[in-house]
C-alpha cells in the first residue's frame, strides 16, 4: 500500500473514525476565531475557567439524566455560563484582578465537580469527563457539533465588526453604536457553547488546547486579523487530522494526541514563525 | 449646544470640582486647561456619556450616538492588535450611509489630509505615535459629528502634526461644528481658542482666553 494511503484510509474504513473527523475539523473551524479573540481581549484564561466551571455541571446532568446528551450539555451550559459569570461579576464588583478571580473559580468548579460525582455514586469516569475520546462521537453528538459549530461561524460572521472595534477601542464603539455589550455577552455564549459541545468529543481541558493553542501559534505567522483567523483554523484542522491518525496507529488516547500535536504546531510557531519567531531577524526593508 | 447643570463628576465619592454650571453654544470652539488630575478628561468622557456624573447633568442637543464624536488619549489602544491603519480609520464610517467608491474615495482624501498616504497597510505596531494620533484623528473626520470632543490631540504630534491638527480644528469651527480641545500647551490655546475652560479644584472658569492666559514668553532654546 503506498504511503499517502495511510493519511485518509482509518477514515474511509471505519465510520467512528470518520466522524471523530468531521467532528473535530468543524469544531477547530469554530474554535478559531472564538480563540483569536480571546486571545486579543486577554481573556485566554477564561478559556480554562469555563471548561472547569462546566464539569459540575454536567456531573448534576450526569447524577439526573445518566449519560445523555441534552442532560450533560444543558448542565455544562448552564454551569459554564454562571461560572464565567460570576468570575466577571467579583472582578466588577469588588475590583478583584481578573486572572485571580479565574484562579479561584477553576479550583473550586472541579472540586465540586468531583464531589459531585462522588455522590452520584455511579461511576462516570472523570478521565473521560477531562479528557474525552473522539472516537466516541456518536451520530447525535456529530449533529449536535455540525449545529454548533454552523451557528458560531455564522454569529461570529454577524458581530465579527462591532466585536473588533470593542476590544480594540471599546470607548469609541460607545460612542456609535449600542452594540458592544452584545457582542461581548453573544460572543461569550458561544465561547461555552462550543467549550460545552467540545467536551464531549475531546473532553473538557483538551478542547481548551484545541482553542487555545492554535490561536495563539497564529500570532507567529501573520499581523492580520483574518489571517490569524484562517491560520488558526487551517492548525487546528491539522491538529485534528494527525492527532486522530496517531491515536489510530499507536492505540493513544485521541483527545491529548489532538492537542499534543496542536501543541508542536505552537512550538514550531515559535521557533520559525515569520512574525516575531526566535529564528526570524527583522527584515532591513519592509516588503510592503 | 452642549449644557451641564451643577455637575459634579471624578471617582465615586471623591468629586473633583464645586459644582459646575456651564453652557457652550453650537458653534463655540472651547479649549479646556487645567493641571494633571483635575478631571479634564473625565469631563469630557462625562460630556461624551461614556461616564456618569455623579451628580448634577450633562444635556447636548444631538444624539449621542453618531452626534458626538469623542478622541480619547491613545494610550488606551493596544498597539499589538492585528489591523492596519487603513481599517483603523475606516471604522469612522460606522453609521454613516456611503457606498463603497464613495467610502474608499473619502478614505483616501482624509488619509492625504492627515498626511497618512502611503501608510495604509501599516500595522498599528509599525506606527509611531504621531503617525496612530494623525489617524485617530483621521477616524473622527470620517465620522462628521457635529459635537467634537478632543482630548490631548496634540500630544505626540510633531510641530507639522500639531499645525496640521490646529488648521483642521479651526476648519471643522468654520463648518459650524461644536469643540471643545483639552490641550497642556497654554500659548496654542489662548492663540487658538476664542474661550477657554479652566478647571481647578476650587472652582472652574469659563473666559475668553485672551483674559484668562497671560501671554506666554517664547521659550528659547540655546
Amino acid at each position: 500500500m503506498h504511503f499517502t494511503a495511510h493519511l485518509w484510509l482509518p477514515f474511509v474504513d471505519f465510520i467512528f473514525m470518520r466522524r471523530a473527523l468531521i467532528g473535530g475539523l468543524v469544531l477547530a473551524c469554530s474554535t478559531a476565531p472564538l480563540g483569536v479573540f480571546l486571545i486579543l481581549r486577554r481573556m485566554s484564561l477564561i478559556g480554562d475557567a469555563v471548561a472547569h466551571g462546566i464539569l459540575p455541571g454536567a456531573a448534576l446532568g450526569f447524577w439526573f439524566a445518566g449519560l445523555s446528551l441534552p442532560a450533560l450539555t444543558l448542565g455544562g451550559l448552564g454551569a459554564g455560563l454562571s461560572m464565567a459569570g460570576l468570575a466577571a461579576w467579583i472582578t466588577r464588583r469588588t475590583g478583584l484582578r481578573e486572572d485571580a478571580s479565574l484562579a479561584a473559580i477553576y479550583p473550586i468548579s472541579l472540586a465540586a465537580g468531583v464531589l459531585i460525582l462522588g455522590l452520584a455514586g455511579k461511576r462516570l469516569d472523570l478521565l473521560h469527563l477531562l479528557f474525552g475520546s473522539a472516537l466516541a462521537v456518536d451520530d447525535t453528538t456529530l449533529t449536535g457539533m455540525l449545529w454548533v459549530s454552523g451557528f458560531s461561524l455564522i454569529a461570529m460572521t454577524l458581530i465579527y465588526k462591532p466585536l473588533l472595534l470593542d476590544t480594540l477601542d471599546p470607548l469609541f464603539l460607545q460612542t456609535v453604536s449600542r452594540l458592544g455589550p452584545v457582542a461581548h455577552g453573544l460572543f461569550l455564549t458561544l465561547v461555552v457553547l462550543n467549550l460545552v459541545i467540545g467536551f464531549q468529543a475531546i473532553g473538557a481541558l483538551m478542547v481548551v488546547g484545541l482553542m487555545m493553542l492554535p490561536a495563539i501559534a497564529s500570532r507567529f505567522w501573520s499581523r492580520r486579523l483574518p489571517v490569524l483567523i484562517a491560520v488558526s483554523a487551517v492548525l487546528g484542522c491539522l491538529s485534528v487530522w494527525l492527532g486522530l491518525l496517531l491515536s489510530f496507529y499507536y492505540s493513544l488516547p485521541s483527545g491529548p494526541a489532538i492537542v499534543l500535536v496542536a501543541g508542536g504546531g505552537y512550538l514550531l510557531s515559535v521557533v520559525f514563525g515569520p512574525v516575531h519567531g526566535l529564528l526570524r531577524r527583522p527584515p532591513l526593508l519592509s516588503s510592503q | 449646544m452642549i449644557t451641564c447643570t451643577a455637575l459634579r463628576w471624578g471617582a465615586p465619592g471623591q468629586p473633583l470640582t464645586p459644582a459646575l454650571d456651564l453652557r457652550l453654544e453650537t458653534g463655540s470652539l472651547t479649549g479646556v486647561i487645567g493641571a494633571n488630575g483635575t478631571g479634564k478628561s473625565s469631563l469630557l468622557k462625562v460630556i461624551a456619556g461614556l461616564q456618569k456624573p455623579l451628580a448634577g447633568k450633562v444635556t447636548v442637543d444631538t444624539p449621542r450616538r453618531g452626534g458626538l464624536s469623542f478622541l480619547p488619549q491613545q494610550q488606551h489602544l493596544d498597539r499589538q492588535f492585528p489591523i492596519s491603519l487603513q481599517e483603523l480609520v475606516a471604522a469612522g464610517f460606522w453609521g454613516t450611509q456611503l457606498s463603497a467608491p464613495q467610502r474608499s474615495q473619502r478614505l483616501q482624501a482624509v488619509l492625504e489630509d492627515w498626511c497618512l498616504g502611503g501608510l495604509e497597510q501599516r500595522p498599528l505596531m509599525a506606527l509611531s505615535g504621531g503617525e496612530l494620533q494623525r489617524a485617530l484623528l483621521a477616524r473622527m473626520s470620517l465620522a462628521d459629528a457635529p459635537v467634537l470632543l478632543l482630548d490631548e490631540p496634540h500630544a505626540a504630534l510633531d510641530e507639522d502634526g500639531q499645525a496640521l491638527c490646529w488648521k483642521h480644528i479651526h476648519a471643522w469651527h468654520a463648518a459650524g461644528r461644536t469643540l471643545v480641545v483639552v490641550c497642556h500647551d497654554l500659548a496654542a490655546v489662548r492663540e487658538h481658542t476664542p474661550q477657554v475652560l479652566q478647571i481647578k479644584s476650587s472652582g472652574c472658569v469659563l473666559a475668553p482666553s485672551k483674559e484668562l492666559i497671560r501671554a506666554q514668553p517664547r521659550m528659547q532654546v540655546a
